[in-house]
């Protein structure tokens, strides 16, 4: 089997070049976020997807499940950041059945970005990861060619910046649950306000040692305020205000000039 | 024996129209550690003998019954190695299923698919026949199933059956005691007792191993202390 086709990359580009607009992609604009408190570890996400400047899904689920003990955010194209999840999340669940023992986050870890690697940035996927195992909390990031950072706090996608700033500001370590809680759902409504690509609502996923909690739409900043009490009702028929009729052809009159053509 | 001629080559039959590879196949199981499965009206019950060939293995690192998927486990009798390349690929055909179809792989599916790569193994060139018999007991939404799967690639759903060292004694006495409105307790007494009897030596819960699926639809192998209160039970 091996690897991805590019036969029809030629081929895209030759249509490209010949005029043919590309259709574009739907990605997940996107505000990621992941901080490690005292009992392990924390991950935020928004719920906008677009495509262009449209928003395709208003309350689409970014954080993935990769095993029992850790969950991955994705940013980037979202068909790229699922597949590569749902993937990765079949080959932790073989090998649990043949070593008999809990996921490692390192192992998601260097399946993701080997994979990421061999396609070269094409997968273009940029992930949080973040878990608990035996060896203690854990939380890294994945760029879409296959580099990883290790870090106490991390942000991902447009809004990485918004969420940044109010990591850098307010991040201590040992945190409590509440104060991780809090901090992280700042970080992503900040990301949510001041970037176009996030928006709509705040998911959480806190993992402690044996247990996790998936808090999907634990903040929902922006409910639709106005709808129309009485609803919208239109009449069944339509108004004849005024008629003017314009025939598409003319009518020409033909006026004979001279004689009939004579043989 | 005429038939000896057509012994050597797995993909030749004999005139007699068997495949005596195969035959031999089924004779190293029959010369296997017994195992047997018996299905109860809310669950199913696997187990085997675990026979280790001196005191000094550390029993505890042998398992003979795996799992494959949340709710489907499986026995063997015969050769120990050939079923872990099974399990082996029957867990990635299960999860591959999975992926595909986002359900979990209905049992009959599984054994027909596993049954499929031991038929494959009786028509292609430079290989053998898998040297083992499968039981894989499961539970999904159409109820509690045991399933045998022979190395020829055929299939059967039992209600109850034995294979290996002491399958005619066992069946006879699986026969007389199975009953269709079996408890999966019930089962799992019934299962020790045919074990019983054609143990050598004294049976403990060190030296056999059982594994049960019930209505939580979970698979489990039973710790040796909780086989040591069904053996309890049983005396």
């Amino acid at each position: 089997m091996g690897g991805f086709s590019f036969d029809l990359c030629k081929r895209n580009e030759m249509l490209v070049q010949k005029g043919l607009k590309q259709p574009s992609f739907l990605k997940t604009g996107t505000t990621i976020v992941g901080l490690i408190f005292r009992d392990g570890v924390i991950l935020g996400a928004d719920t906008r997807a677009t495509e262009g400047p449209i928003v395709a899904d208003k309350n689409c689920e970014k954080i993935h499940y990769m095993a029992p003990n850790i969950y991955c955010c994705g940013a980037g194209t979202a068909a790229d950041t699922e597949a590569v999840t749902d993937m990765v999340s079949s080959q932790l669940k073989l090998h649990r059945y043949h070593t008999g023992r809990e996921s490692k986050v390192v192992t998601a870890l260097t399946h993701l970005k080997s994979h990421l690697f061999s396609y070269q940035g094409h997968v273009q996927a940029a992930l949080v990861l973040g878990g608990v195992d035996m060896t203690g909390p854990h939380l890294h990031t994945i760029y879409p060619h296959g580099s990883t950072d290790t870090l106490p706090f991390a942000t991902m996608g447009s809004g990485s910046l918004a969420a940044m700033s109010v990591f850098e500001s307010k991040y201590r370590e040992g945190m409590s649950r509440d104060e991780g809680i809090k901090l992280v759902a700042e970080a992503i409504s900040s990301g949510i306000f001041n970037d176009l690509g996030s928006g709509s609502n705040v998911d959480i996923c806190v993992i402690t040692k044996g247990k996790r909690e998936y808090l999907r739409n634990y903040l929902l900043p922006n409910p639709r305020m106005y709808i129309s009490e009485k609803g919208y009702s239109f009449s069944k028929k339509t108004e004849v205000l005024f008629t003017k009729i314009t025939p598409l052809r003319e009518v020409v009159e033909v006026i004979e000039v001279g004689d009939a053509m004579e043989e | 024996m005429g038939d000896s001629q057509y012994s050597f080559s797995l993909t030749t039959f004999s005139p007699s129209g068997k495949l005596v590879q195969i035959e031999h196949a089924l004779t190293a199981v029959g010369s296997g550690q017994t195992s047997l499965g018996i299905k109860a009206a809310n669950g199913v019950v696997i187990a085997t003998e675990k026979k280790l060939p001196s005191i000094l293995v550390d029993e505890t690192s042998v398992q003979k019954i795996q799992t494959l998927t949340p709710n489907i486990g499986v026995v063997y009798s015969g050769m120990g190695p050939d079923s872990r390349v099974l399990v082996r690929k029957s867990r990635k055909q299960a999860e591959q299923y999975y992926r595909l179809y986002k359900e979990p792989i209905p049992v009959t599916q599984l054994v027909r698919e596993t049954a499929t790569v031991m038929q494959e193994f009786t028509q292609s060139g430079g290989v053998r026949p898998f040297g083992v018999s499968l039981l894989v007991a499961g539970f999904d939404d159409k109820g509690p199933q045991l399933y045998q799967v022979d190395p020829s690639g055929s299939y059967f759903s039992w209600k109850a059956s034995a294979m290996g060292k002491n399958v005619s004694n066992a069946k006879t006495f699986l026969e007389k005691r199975y009953t269709d409105d079996m408890e999966l307790d019930d089962a799992v007494h019934t299962a020790i007792l045919t074990l019983k009897e054609g143990f050598e030596g004294q049976i403990s819960s060190k030296n056999i191993e059982i594994g049960v699926i019930g209505s939580n639809k979970i698979f489990k192998v039973l710790t040796p202390s909780e086989i040591e209160d069904y053996l309890q039970e049983v005396e």
